[in-house]
């Protein structure tokens, strides 16, 4: 008989007594899986404890690890790694791991915001004005080189100075003073053009335009339209691409900033002119015919389907990167390259004029690693290291000495138009003023005004002088107050 | 009583992780986004006080205005579009067609495919050179056809791309038009009332609340649309697709304003709110709720 334990003096039925031994039975398998359960989150927890994530696997024991986020993947990426394993080998106590990231200007500025960034981050050089302001990152100049590998050429007691560096190179990884960041490599904006189409237009490849006339009627001849108008072939449009389209006026001889005065320059007659002949373009060839060319064409940069790659377009402003995508995917292309024409009144052959741009190394504020950080930068800024990057890039070399060497071997054939850009002392670099990615957004919406013909182009430029020089103002005043409160 | 509170306790204790994330995740972020739009914060260094003035900047705001205008005109056509598409679908998937079944299920498939892919695919349909609407255009004498190319034209393009995912609100509308008493048709049969008339007096009124859902999830959707401008025009040409979303996305990840673009979000929201306001007071004229008194 089975009684109930709150009350004994009633006895259960033999249905009531089953209940209880299958509720008892039940609270049983309850608490035998809370126990199975349990158990397999022990277990799963001390494997985890124990587990060396896939990441780590190959990091040799004993090593700092530092963290090193870059934008470049394909063969870019293939070359930066290569670095990156050199100084892995080079030494036993730091191990640099490289994750490419993409939008890598956008999510450091988060990662920095929130604490956690990597040790090293390859950003861009228009980043910089603003990193340094807000202090986001370490100057190279505040480390010192204790225990690092010196790069060639600096001594022990020196740090790393901005007198290792081409002077705009220089002036690109500064600010106030101050070197901000390493380079990883730089860029400027040359002209390459098809020779094979040249010559069949009964123009002479050893001949490139450089003057803005001569670009015009070398484009003329060049392009090639079918009875719809539509363009088959294109001799050169300024929106193939529209990546650079604060680029133009620097051609016509304008200065988009004043840093000693902190004046935009955008309305000045240059300028002015240079957005007039961006109008004169699409005219020329047909807004409708030249747009509908440029969507087509879109996304089909640094791909088989490239327009210059595949032999849709004669002429195209374009960095050194070019080569080594012609190199991957076309690489029985005839082609040349030569400094961008210029107004008629600027051209001087030994002085080009051109846009210098640099991907650099930075530290961020708060990183785990500053130190090794600036040890692996310190390596990277050896002549050695940053010929073979350059070289393997297609680039040329940003450094104040060139090895003799670094021109024999290289897989650009035309890297001397870049260098001779690079050194030249006519060289742009991009506004140095925090504001400049509001500005550039501003410069695109007058490039593509300039080629609907929307709006006039002088009114145009005067406006958005006035709304830049007021970002400015504002950006110099919020500064100040800064200043103070601090 | 006990029992009562005990039981809260209880009910507390098992929603909590909810309440925390909730805490968490969206009201201490809601609290600083309000704290933000009084600040010059650029992410990566300390917010300064700044009162108003980034509110007062709004009406100097060149890009504000337009992106405002362009998220207007998306929001209509895109709001107007899909709610006639979707309902004129539904209607006619309704009328035992055969096939109906296969169709709507064809309709809804875009709705499964993720936007990002969509919108590849609209970009190749819509390429100048090797697209179909190009080839089409060609066809009838417009060789240089490029509505995304078109500062007039890529906005409204954009609009009409978007009611593509119509699959949704269309399977609302349809679930609605089951729902209609067969009664109803027969009595307004019986009254003299023919296909079009029946569908104006007895099936619009009696799916209001259908369409009201539908127009509210649109207007709400189409204020926060991101992602086809993004991918498809980058906000060009001549910024005439920069909407509301996108240039709040700029100005705090790429131009590093965070202060400036909190107050826009405050803004977006505001617009949001009210909007989705009048439309809720306009639906309780017009919208029949059946069984409400």
């Amino acid at each position: 008989m089975v009684h109930s334990d709150h009350h004994p003096q009633n006895p259960l039925t033999r249905r009531e007594a089953s209940g209880v031994i299958a509720r008892r039975a039940g609270g049983l398998f309850v608490a035998s899986k809370t126990l199975i359960g349990g158990a397999a989150l022990v277990g799963t927890g001390y494997w985890l404890a124990n587990h060396t994530p896939r990441s780590r696997r190959d990091i040799p024991p004993g090593r700092t690890v530092i963290d090193y986020w870059e934008k470049w993947t394909g063969p870019e990426g293939v070359a930066i790694q290569l670095i990156v394993d050199q100084f892995n080998q080079s030494q036993e106590r730091i191990w640099v791991r490289r994750t490419a990231v993409s939008e890598i200007d956008t999510k450091a500025m988060v990662a920095i915001g929130g604490g956690d960034p990597p040790d090293v981050c390859g950003v861009f050089s228009y980043n910089i004005p603003q990193y340094a302001q807000a202090g986001a990152v370490i100057p190279l100049s505040d480390f010192s080189h204790q225990n690092a590998l010196y790069p060639r050429g600096l001594s022990t007691t020196q740090s790393m100075s901005p007198d290792h560096y081409a002077p705009a190179v220089a002036k690109l990884l500064s600010s106030h003073g101050k070197l901000i960041a390493g380079v990883s490599s730089i860029y400027s904006l040359a002209l390459y053009y098809n020779k094979e189409m040249f010559r069949a237009a009964g123009l002479d490849p050893q001949s490139p335009p450089r003057t803005i006339e001569e670009l015009d009627e070398y484009a003329e001849r060049l392009t090639i339209k079918n009875q719809n108008g539509t363009i088959v072939q294109a001799g050169f449009l300024p929106n193939l691409p529209a990546w650079w389209p604060y680029s133009w006026p620097l051609l016509f001889g304008a200065k988009l900033y004043d840093p000693s005065t902190n004046a935009a320059g955008f309305d000045s007659d240059q300028t002015i002119r240079a957005y007039q002949w961006v109008r004169s373009c699409a005219r020329r060839f047909g807004m409708s015919a030249t747009s509908a060319f440029a969507t087509a064409n879109d996304r089909n940069y640094h791909s088989a389907q490239d327009p210059f790659i595949s032999g849709k377009v004669a002429m195209i402003a374009q960095g050194p990167w070019l080569a080594n995508f012609i190199g991957l995917y076309n690489p029985n292309l005839e082609y040349a390259a030569a400094p961008l024409p210029v107004a008629a009144d600027l051209l001087d052959p030994q002085a080009p004029i051109g846009m210098l741009e640099a991907d650099v190394l930075v530290i961020p504020r708060g990183c785990r690693n500053p130190q090794a950080a600036y040890e692996f930068i310190a390596f990277t800024q050896r002549q050695e290291v940053q010929e073979q990057l350059a070289r393997e890039h297609t680039k040329s070399s940003p450094l104040a000495v060139c090895s003799p060497a670094f021109f024999a071997g290289h897989r650009n054939p035309y890297v001397q138009v870049h260098d001779a850009i690079t050194r030249s002392t006519r060289v742009s670099v991009l506004p140095q003023t925090t504001v400049w990615k509001s500005y550039a957004h501003l410069t695109a919406g007058v490039f593509d005004s300039a080629w609907k013909g929307s709006d006039d182009v002088a009114a145009t430029c005067k406006n958005v002088n006035v709304r830049v020089q007021a970002m400015m103002d504002r950006d110099s005043s919020l500064q100040m107050r800064r200043n103070r409160v601090q | 009583m006990y029992n009562n509170r005990r039981n809260i306790l209880t009910g507390l204790v098992w929603i909590s992780p909810w309440i925390i994330g909730f805490m968490v995740f969206l009201c201490v972020p809601i609290g600083m986004s309000i704290y933000y739009s009084l600040t010059d914060y650029g992410l990566m260094d300390a917010p300064i006080f700044i009162g108003i003035d980034n509110y007062r900047e709004l009406a100097s705001d060149q890009l504000f205005v337009k992106s405002a205008f362009n998220t207007a005109l998306f929001a209509a056509i895109s709001v107007f579009m899909s709610l006639v598409v979707s309902l004129g679908l539904a209607i006619l998937l309704e009328q035992h067609l055969k096939g109906a079944s296969l169709v709507r299920s064809l309709i809804f498939i875009p709705t499964l495919v993720p936007v990002v892919a969509n919108c590849i695919i609209w970009l190749w349909l819509l390429n100048p050179s090797a697209g179909v609407v190009a080839a089409i255009g060609s066809a009838i004498g417009s060789p240089s056809l490029n509505p995304l190319g078109d500062a007039q034209l890529a906005m409204p393009t954009l609009a009409l791309i978007s009611v593509w995912v119509v699959g949704s609100p269309l399977l609302v509308c349809t679930a609605a038009l089951k729902d209609v008493p067969g009664t109803l048709y027969e009595a307004a049969a019986m009254d003299g009332m023919g296909p079009l008339r029946r569908c104006i007096h007895v099936t619009l009124p009696m799916i209001t609340p259908a369409l009201g859902f539908n127009a509210i999830m649109s207007i709400i959707w189409s204020i926060q649309v991101i992602a086809p401008p993004m991918i498809m025009t980058r906000g060009g040409p001549e910024n005439s697709t920069l909407t509301f979303s996108m240039y709040i996305y700029k100005t705090a990840f790429e131009f590093g304003r965070m202060g400036y673009a909190s107050a826009l979000a405050w803004i977006q929201i505001l617009i949001t709110m009210l909007i989705a306001i009048g439309v809720l007071s306009l639906a309780r004229r017009v919208i029949f709720y059946r069984g409400a008194n």
